[in-house]
């Protein structure tokens, strides 16, 4: 690294490294810094909350009552958004929320890869919210489903120009949904970057002055980091809550 | 008897309070204008990406040139402003 010289871009941290090549034909699956994240992710999530809840006390140690609260929180979110029939999804929200929730945290440890600020994690996510809320319409609502296109009330001459807009407006929920989060993630972590260059090069003690703004960053990042795993949950919410009551 | 009634009392007080406390702050409400401009926009680059990309298909498919672009992209803005529309109104009425 540092044969490559004192070039240092702030975007230089969105960089993918492969830790081991594999290939398979003529995909790469290589198992990169992201997947690294992913899996440290996915074992911490998994740690904690196994190891939390493990002793199932009445009177709950801080840590588990850390995992109860969010449970509850996902929970009071469903039945507040979807209402009884939510019930069946809190797994996936539930899962949806920490992964994403988790992911933004350790991405928030320094010299630790953001998998959120790819378009392509998040793109996947929000498809998978996407195509299976659209699943779920077809199989509550049947063809009837497409209706939900279709706005009561309106006269007859505007539909033609309503229902395009209504399925483009569907159509770019993924997009939204997944631009959201990875536009926060990518700017936040750029302009942290950013400052941090600036605490280098500005000349004498003046340096002091982006170094705090970084930390009032950072912890500004932690906040946007919680908000943005609040709104992918919450959307999938309302989505699914879409799916069940046209309109 | 009665001092510890005082004491229950008390306590009640304070978990009530505690309680009204943690619901009012519970949701993260307090959003920037930054945060808020952020998923207005967002909305509307979406759609537009999605009536764009329709637009393109049409034309690639159907050898229409412009036109499909054209219709497309401003079905993709009204869907953009349908999207704000939508999202301000939930916020309304979440206030």
């Amino acid at each position: 690294m540092a044969a490559k010289g004192e070039k240092h871009s702030p975007l230089e941290q969105f960089e993918i490294v492969p830790i081991s090549n594999i290939e398979i034909g003529s995909y790469n699956i290589s198992f990169t810094n992201s997947s690294f994240a992913m899996l440290i992710t996915v074992l911490l999530i998994t740690m904690f909350l196994t190891l939390t809840v493990n002793t199932r006390s009445i009177i709950p140690s801080r840590l588990q009552l850390i995992s109860e609260l969010m449970y509850n929180f996902i929970a009071q979110l469903l039945t507040d958004t979807v209402g009884d029939n939510g019930k069946k999804y809190f797994p996936f929200v539930f899962t949806l929320f920490m992964f994403v929730l988790i992911g933004n945290m350790v991405g928030m440890i320094p010299y630790q890869f953001t998998f959120t600020s790819h378009i392509i994690v998040t793109f996947a996510l929000a498809s998978i919210v996407f195509i299976g809320v659209t699943i779920l319409g077809f199989i509550n609502h049947g063809i009837k489903f497409f209706t939900f296109f279709y706005i009561p009330g309106v006269p007859f001459y505007m539909h033609p120009l309503l229902i395009p807009i209504e399925v483009i407006s569907y159509l770019s929920r993924p997009i939204s949904l997944s631009v959201r989060l990875f536009a926060n993630m990518l700017a936040g972590h750029t302009l942290l970057k950013v400052f941090a260059g600036f605490v280098v090069s500005m000349p004498f003690f003046t340096g002091v002055l982006p170094l705090t703004f970084i930390v009032a960053l950072t912890g500004l990042e932690i906040l946007i980091a919680f908000l943005q795993a609040y709104v992918f949950a919450i959307l999938t919410c309302l989505y699914i809550n879409d799916a069940y009551h046209l309109h | 008897m009665s001092y510890k009634n005082k004491n229950l009392e008390e306590l009640k007080k304070k978990i009530d309070n505690v309680e009204s406390r943690s619901l009012d702050s519970k949701l993260p409400k307090k959003e920037g204008g930054a945060g808020f401009g952020f998923k207005i926009s967002t909305e509307i680059i979406a759609a537009l990406i999605v009536g764009v990309g329709i637009g393109l298909i049409v034309d690639n498919y159907f050898n229409t040139k412009p036109i499909g672009l054209i219709i497309f992209f401003i079905f993709g803005a009204l869907a953009g402003f349908l999207n704000v529309y939508r999202v301000m109104r939930r916020i309304e009425k979440q206030r």
